[in-house]
């Protein structure tokens, strides 16, 4: 059996045979053990908290609006995949109208994405779901984060995610990010889309 | 998938026309090059998506039979087709949000309302503004991180490590002009990493700490909203506030938000103003400090560098006519930030810091060595004399503005440790510190300016700003001493 196609853990080729060998890997073989997955949102429903939590890593964060006005990048592994988070600046709908917008909505049409992490406030649900309509009339695989529950909760609203799941016809996860609550649930959910799609032969 | 949304019938009827007229064999065609469902890329048609319309009418072979689609639509709806869009998308998201949420019980909203209001109403607003610049920044950053610890910290250097390393260094290297690289009057060492972590260090922590506080608190975009009124009141935008707080934290990062401004015209105001006055942590820190014992001196620094501020700002958006563009920003919630927030911030945003300045003082260590073995930097220190019998300043502020090249913060700490031996008045400490907080931005925010803006807009700022700088030290010291004044 060649190395890629194995199910167990990859072991990486020497240097030697990276330098001077032929590749061992079919480029499909090494592309299907790679996921892209991007967050997006309207400023400050806190995207770059998410990002740090998932991807252990840092992300400027702040209470602030337009705070991210570029692309990052970030590692994360679920199973035996390598998913590749990416960071991006608020955005509200897909026809933007600030160049920090033009950045996310350039890199949802013209980069192959596996999923889209929507992050909405919980609070201000109903301004920001149109974005997610966008999302799923485009035929975006996406996933709704409602983040902020635990304020949310303070101010005496709780949420229905499986009524909003139902409605909306794709998964819905809460989170708090600042809390650190609900991101067992959120890498769970992100492991079930990128094993689902590696099985299903249409994608 | 099916679709969760329902447009009104003429909508749903021409979103059905242009998917049929979309193209997809060519390469070029949208449905080819874009990995959007066909009824997405039908909408964004319909509304006039710039980059999509423009792309279509050159690669689309059915464009003028989809103009024609479009055009009728229109004619039947009696308001604009994206209106109508969005309105059906709105109100799908009112009935879900009200399936979805479930509102327990009605929460007295009362008390965090009232404090927005405190905030944001420049009654209220100006006096808390102000205590916070007088608590925060003046006590904190100010006397306790510019002033207890950097003594601390420099009386530490000086008496233990700077002997210990002059001396290590005698003993290893035997030639004085290696010994000098290292050790000395303007070593790496004694010199470089002194500023670095004694001086630059306490304050840039201790102000990071207070911005971070600030940061998660959701006070900052309330300063703006109060802000607001301010700027437009002199012909700047609102929305430019933004990056000028941020800037007040580290302009380079500011310059970078400056993407967040809707015109190209909003943003070089905003970068020019942002490379010009407005002062970064470790500068206007390190000036504070220089200035706190002094409050007339620090008093006449705020007023000429906020005068300055208006007045530019204000020249340049009557030189550049101003359309106006409304003001809207989200305001998040106030809140009690979480401490292990607040200290995983500060501790990135100064390890970033760090990172960044610790190989610029390095390579300007070595850069003086080289000027001074070569005689350059005596050359141009004997140019620049005149410069500081000008400003009214002592011979020895000539190395301060050389330092300033290299970073604005250097320059500052320069200065800072030349107070440190009482060498210089009051007038003289507020004309330098002037200078040195109009002078040249950092080479990093120099790095992105040209990134953001282009060479030619870059060149045109640095040579406003270099004879602007100096000449407005020139005026103020003229004008201290014209009318006798003592600070």
């Amino acid at each position: 059996m060649d190395c890629g196609q194995c199910t167990g853990n990859c072991h990486p080729p020497g240097l030697w045979s990276r330098l001077f060998g032929q590749p061992s890997h079919p480029p499909l073989a090494f592309l299907e053990r790679t996921k892209r997955v991007a967050l997006v949102g309207c400023p400050n429903v806190g995207k770059s908290l998410l990002f740090n939590a998932l991807t252990q890593s840092y992300a400027t964060v702040s209470n602030y609006p337009g705070t991210t006005v570029e692309v990052t990048e970030g590692q994360l592994q679920v199973d035996d995949w390598q998913v590749t988070l990416i960071d991006t600046p608020g955005t509200y709908s897909l026809m933007p109208v600030t160049e920090e917008e033009a950045v996310t909505r350039t890199l949802l049409l013209t980069s192959a994405l596996d999923l889209v992490l929507h992050v909405v406030d919980a609070k201000n649900l109903g301004r920001m779901l149109p974005m997610t309509l966008q999302l799923i009339e485009a035929n975006v695989p996406t996933i709704l984060v409602m983040n902020m529950v635990d304020e949310a909760a303070r101010l005496g609203l709780s949420v229905k995610a499986d009524v909003i799941a139902a409605r909306l016809g794709i998964p819905v996860v809460t989170t708090s990010a600042t809390r650190h609550q609900g991101i067992a649930e959120l890498i769970h959910a992100i492991t079930r889309h990128v094993t689902a799609h590696h099985l299903s032969p249409t994608h | 998938m099916s679709q969760p949304i329902t447009y009104p019938q003429p909508i749903e009827t021409a979103i059905a026309q242009i998917e049929a007229l979309l193209n997809h064999q060519h390469e070029l065609a949208l449905a080819q090059l874009y990995p959007l469902s066909p009824r997405s890329l039908a909408l964004l048609l319909l509304q006039r998506d710039q980059d999509m319309w423009d792309h279509a009418r050159r690669h689309e072979a059915e464009f003028a039979a989809i103009e024609t689609v479009v055009t009728t639509t229109q004619q039947t709806l009696a308001e604009p087709v994206s209106v109508s869009i969005a309105q059906a998308r709105h109100q799908f998201a009112q009935t879900l949000e009200l399936e979805g949420l479930d509102s327990e019980q009605m929460v007295n909203q009362v008390w965090s309302d009232r404090l927005h209001h405190i905030t944001v109403h420049p009654m209220t607003g100006f006096p808390i503004l102000l205590a916070i610049l007088y608590f925060g920044i003046y006590k904190f950053v100010g006397e306790f991180g510019a002033g207890t610890m950097v003594d601390a910290i420099e009386s530490f250097f000086e008496a233990n490590i700077n002997p210990w390393v002059n001396g290590i260094v005698v003993a290893i290297v035997p030639w004085p002009v290696l010994q000098n690289l290292f050790a000395n009057d303007y070593g790496i060492i004694t010199l470089g990493l002194r500023y670095a972590i004694a001086i630059v260090l306490p304050v840039v922590s201790t102000y990071f700490l207070v911005f971070s506080f600030l940061e998660d608190s959701g006070y900052l975009p309330r300063l703006s909203l109060m802000l607001d009124q301010l700027f437009k009141a002199i012909g700047l935008s609102g929305r430019a506030v933004i990056p000028m707080v941020l800037g007040l934290g580290c302009d380079t990062m500011a310059t970078m938000v400056t993407r967040t401004l809707e015109t190209q015209r909003e943003r070089i105001l905003a970068t020019f103003l942002l490379a010009l006055v407005v002062p970064c942590a470790a500068q206007w820190g390190v000036i504070l400090g220089l200035l706190a014992q002094r409050p007339a001196a620090l008093a006449l620094w705020a007023s000429v560098i906020l005068g300055i501020f208006f007045l530019v700002g204000g020249l340049a958006s009557r030189i550049f006519p101003n359309d106006t563009s409304s003001f809207y920003m989200d305001i998040p919630p106030l809140r009690l930030p979480h401490l292990r927030n607040i200290l995983t911030k500060t501790y990135m945003r100064m390890q970033w810091y760090f990172w960044e300045i610790i190989p610029l003082f390095i390579w300007a260590s070595v850069f003086i060595w080289i000027g001074q073995l070569t005689g350059l930097f005596d050359w141009i220190i004997q140019r620049l004399e005149p410069m500081t019998t000008w400003l009214g300043l002592p011979t020895s502020t000539a190395p301060i503005f050389l330092y300033g090249f290299f970073r604005r913060d250097y320059g500052a700490a320069g200065l800072f440790d030349l107070q440190q031996g009482n060498s210089l008045t009051g007038n003289q400490l507020v004309v330098a510190a002037v200078v040195l907080t109009l002078f040249l931005p950092c080479i990093a925010q120099l790095q992105i300016l040209i990134k953001e803006q282009g060479y030619k807009m870059a060149i045109a700022m640095v040579a406003f700003i270099i004879p602007f700088s100096f000449g407005v030290g020139i005026l103020l010291n003229s004008v201290l001493n014209l009318l006798h004044i003592v600070v």
